[in-house]
């Protein structure tokens, strides 16, 4: 492993223990870590959390990033990889810098997923998944009284909470598309919808977002099929996608993710894909399979640094769910 | 407001405007209000090659020295910036251009240097300069005002400054740099709304009256116009070329005259001549050029002819380190030359003395027939403070020419041994005298004499003359004095200022430390001196020379050893460094 360089591309639970897995068992490589988002490896889950208040920042941090250059890591955080060069291993940096590497490991983690029909107001709504996000969410709070919050996903549910602790007005509009890739039915729509109302929350009765627009004064107008509302912010809450956009001319198999086989390859020599943004091939069921939930990217990171460094390790997933077609790996589903 | 104490620096490739970006910088951040020291430095090499840095340090109080450490980096260049990587603080902003025109390598790129805890704005300068102005040339404005942004400082102090710069080349051209200002300010407004709230917003401090952004070439100039200077001569050197361009600017309108000569020893051939004649004339040369005049220097003081004459030290010796700073011509100064031709060396130790101690120089030339030296460096010619606009003291300005009176006319003494050892001086034009100005041993009728009676006689009025000029010249000045220390700094020249920083820390660290700063070097107060080295159980004599020059021109008068702190690095002194000297010496 000698003048090896290994890079690690994203810094979420999976791509964290990639790399701390990579510095332990290849200890003359040198490794780097590169995330586009600043701060170190957080706990997604306390992000509602922080916003209230019930967290301080460096409580949501894994890892500070001090902790890497004390472990030997090049920790490059607020950089982002704008494209990749499989044939001659370079990858290129939204700030116009060229690394090269020996491994590589993707792990990017997903992306705030806003519904095609809704993109065009992107710019009118806030989303909420890293640490910047919610200081955005922080300071727009500030001056807010409503929130609108459309889509459902997990993260809405427990944000949705917090805003309730911190007296703001919540309005909700449960979409059927909040839990990409499966979608709500009714039945669970139904049980949401009541638990939300029980909270406080005023549960919008509507089948399709017409249209919005900023309020001179401050704050959004939404129009629905059935009524118009006025919120302070509006937060869209549709789950994540994977965040493989710019390797769309890379090379790589693509498909929901990074379509990698059972030891987390690409396809291409040292290249490895690992965490939400994988689709992993399983030979029994001869599919592939995606990973949701903190552990599984542990474990995921931890497979596909040891298979760079030479050892042959599957990616076991706990349990399988096969939801209207599509094999998902969660825990927190089975929680949930 | 709470303590500001920031420095700043701008790096970049020659011809990327760094050192453009670093004036328009210091002139806003004095507008509005701070205090300011900056230097620049930069390659000796033709364009196109060779790092440019400007290191610009401001506060709200006092600043008397460069830091050891940058607080914010301007990055023009990313290869050139890695440079400046080991003396960022661990919080460091940094602004870099992150849209450069290539692709950079990750061994010439910035970031894999830097720590994630530092405070990273990538801005695309050139970009934002090429959207605002169709060039890209404007990048460093466009960096600027980022900068500006990112530290909530006003636009107007630096629209000033860029008006200022640019309003003589057409409106073209100033709207051009002001769109591109703007264009960096708004970006980073918006694009880093969030990420600027951990930096301390700056503002203004308030405007203080008067205060004038000068750099001590300028200062020197100004006192000398303001001496009434009436001929410069010289020949370009660095670091001295820029007291010459800038008479060559302003002279003529004072009704002065400035010719380039073929080179040194005609420059000073010329002053000599120029002050034979009864007028004031000066000229200014670095470590080899003084090597060159050493000879007419020697002959001013053997004819008693007045003189003006810089010496901007740089890193020597010979040729040595150009565009580099250093304290190691204190000896030649002082000694240089063949025989006892003892003259006045006096060193100012910051942007303001440089004015005080010209303007004063040519009085004290004048009274005392001999060559004054100013003793300067790089680093005291080439930064830049923002002091309050220097008024000359009338007392200063005053004629210092000893004349002859009448009785005298028929039996005129041009080197009449006085007591004080200053002989009238009759000039040329004077009915009835004769002038006489001659590198042989003479008589005080200026006629040959090898005798030894007449030798020592002489030598002994010149010496006199001399040491009885210690009360024209500036005396040393001890820093708030507080009676006993541990230990006692002696310093001269641009190196005061950290010292007096680093004094100021070790009191704070609870350090009995005392400073005494020796402004005339020969003669010096030996009295004073000596007073303040009884009141000090050790000496610390901080110097950038390899020896300690000074220490061994005044170590003798300590009862004991003196502790010597030299440098030859090429670069000010720091507090820093200074207070680990003190520290050493403090614990044995």
């Amino acid at each position: 492993m000698k003048d090896q360089h290994f890079v690690v591309i994203g810094n979420g639970p999976a791509g964290n223990e990639a790399a701390l897995t990579l510095r332990e068992h290849a200890e003359d490589a040198r490794v780097t870590l590169i995330s586009k988002e600043t701060g170190g490896c957080y706990r997604p889950h306390l992000i509602p959390s922080f916003i209230s208040g019930k967290f301080a920042e460096e409580n949501l941090y894994v890892f500070s990033p001090s902790s890497y250059k004390e472990l030997g890591i090049k920790y490059r955080s607020g950089q982002e990889v704008v494209e990749i060069n499989l044939k001659t291993h370079e990858i290129f940096l939204d700030h116009r810098e060229v690394i090269n590497y020996d491994g590589l490991i993707l792990s990017l983690g997903g992306k705030p997923r806003i519904p095609e029909n809704l993109q065009v107001f992107s710019d009118l709504m806030l989303t909420l998944k890293t640490v910047h996000d919610a200081k955005v969410w922080t300071e727009a709070l500030e001056k807010a009284d409503t929130v609108l919050m459309i889509g459902g996903d997990l993260t809405s549910l427990s944000f949705t909470s917090q805003l309730i602790k911190m007296n703001k007005k919540v309005v909700f509009a449960l979409n059927e598309e909040a839990f990409w890739p499966m979608r709500f039915s009714r039945e669970l729509h139904d049980e949401v919808a009541e638990k939300l109302s029980k909270k406080g929350v005023t549960v919008l009765d509507y089948s399709r977002i017409k249209s919005m627009n900023n309020i001179p004064d401050g704050g959004v107008e939404v129009h629905t099929d059935h009524e118009t509302v006025c919120a302070d912010i509006v937060g869209a809450f549709f789950g994540l996608v994977p965040d493989v956009g710019f390797l769309a001319t890379s090379g790589l198999k693509i498909d929901r993710g990074i379509l990698v086989d059972e030891y987390l390859n690409t396809g291409f020599e040292g290249v490895y894909a690992t965490g939400d943004c994988a689709q992993v091939y399983h030979p029994e069921i001869n599919d592939y399979w995606v990973s949701i939930g903190y552990e599984n990217a542990v474990a995921l990171g931890k497979t596909a640094a040891f298979n760079l460094i030479g050892e042959k390790v599957k990616a076991e997933p706990e349990c399988i769910f096969n939801i209207q077609g599509f094999c998902v790996n969660s825990s927190w589903w089975m929680e949930f | 407001m709470s303590t500001v104490d920031l420095t700043i620096e701008i790096c970049g490739m020659s011809g990327d405007g760094t050192i453009a970006a670093g004036v328009l910088l210091n002139e806003a951040l004095s507008a509005a209000g701070f205090s300011l020291m900056a230097l620049d430095s930069y390659p000796a090499e033709i364009r196109g090659f060779g790092r440019c840095v400007t290191r610009t340090r401001i506060g709200n109080s006092e600043i008397t020295a460069l830091s050891d450490k940058t607080n914010v980096l301007i990055s023009l260049d990313d290869e050139q910036s890695q440079s400046r990587v080991p003396v960022l603080t661990d919080d460091a902003v940094i602004l870099f251009d992150n849209k450069p025109v290539t692709y950079i390598s990750e061994e010439k790129a910035l970031l894999p240097m830097l720590e994630p805890e530092m405070n990273i704005f990538g801005v695309p300068f050139g970009d934002l300069a090429s959207q605002a102005s169709g060039s890209r040339r404007g990048r460093n404005l466009a960096a600027l005002g980022g900068f500006a942004a990112l530290f909530g400082i006003p636009a107007d102090p630096f629209y000033a400054a860029i008006k200022k710069k640019f309003g003589a080349k057409g409106d073209k051209v100033l709207e051009s740099n002001l769109k591109c200002f703007d264009a960096g300010m708004e970006f980073c407004s918006k694009a880093h709304e969030l990420k600027k709230k951990r930096i301390t917003q700056l503002g203004t401090n308030g405007h203080s009256s008067e205060k004038q952004l000068l750099s001590g070439n300028v200062s020197i100039s100004m006192g000398a116009l303001d001496a009434k200077l009436a001929f410069y001569f010289g020949y370009p050197i660095t670091p001295a070329t820029p007291v010459m361009e800038y008479l060559a600017k302003y002279l003529p309108e004072r009704g002065g005259r400035l010719m380039q000569m073929e080179d040194e020893i005609s420059s000073i051939g010329a002053v000599l001549g120029a002050y034979f004649a009864g007028k004031r004339a000066m000229t200014a040369t670095s470590g080899p050029g003084f090597a060159l005049m050493t000879e007419l220097i020697a002959h001013a003081t053997v004819a008693e002819i007045p003189a003006v004459i810089v010496n901007a030290q740089r890193g020597g010796p010979a040729t040595g380190l150009p565009t580099k700073t250093e304290q190691s011509d204190l000896q030649a100064a002082v000694f240089g030359g063949p025989g006892d031709s003892a003259r006045i060396v006096i060193a100012p130790s910051n942007v303001r003395e440089c004015y005080e101690y010209t303007l004063k120089s040519f009085q004290v030339a004048e009274k005392y027939q001999t060559p004054v030296v100013i003793l300067t460096d790089f680093f005291l010619h080439n930064r830049v403070e923002n002091i309050d606009t220097p008024k000359p003291d009338i007392n200063d300005m005053k004629d210092g020419n000893v004349m002859p009176d009448d009785s005298s006319k028929n039996n005129y003494k041009r080197f009449e041994n006085t007591e004080s050892g200053i002989s009238p001086r009759a000039v040329p034009g004077m009915e009835g005298y004769i002038f006489a100005a001659t590198g042989l041993e003479h008589t005080e009728k200026g006629m040959p004499d090898y005798t030894a009676k007449n030798h020592t006689m002489m030598s002994e009025k010149r010496h006199r003359k001399i040491h009885n000029a210690l009360d024209d010249l500036p005396k040393p000045e001890e820093y708030r004095p507080e009676g006993a220390y541990d230990i006692g700094l002696i310093t001269w020249g641009s190196t005061s200022g950290a010292a007096l920083e680093a004094v100021r820390l070790a009191r704070q660290n609870g350090i009995k430390a005392g400073m005494l700063r020796v402004g005339s070097i020969f003669p010096y107060h030996a009295d004073e001196i000596q007073e303040f080295m009884d009141k000090c159980k050790e000496i610390l004599i901080p110097e950038l020379n390899f020896e300690g020059q000074l220490a061994n021109l005044i170590g003798h008068l300590h009862r004991k050893e003196v502790k010597r702190f030299n440098m030859v690095t090429g670069i000010p002194m720091t507090a820093a460094e200074i207070l680990g000297a003190v520290d050493k010496v403090i614990s044995g």
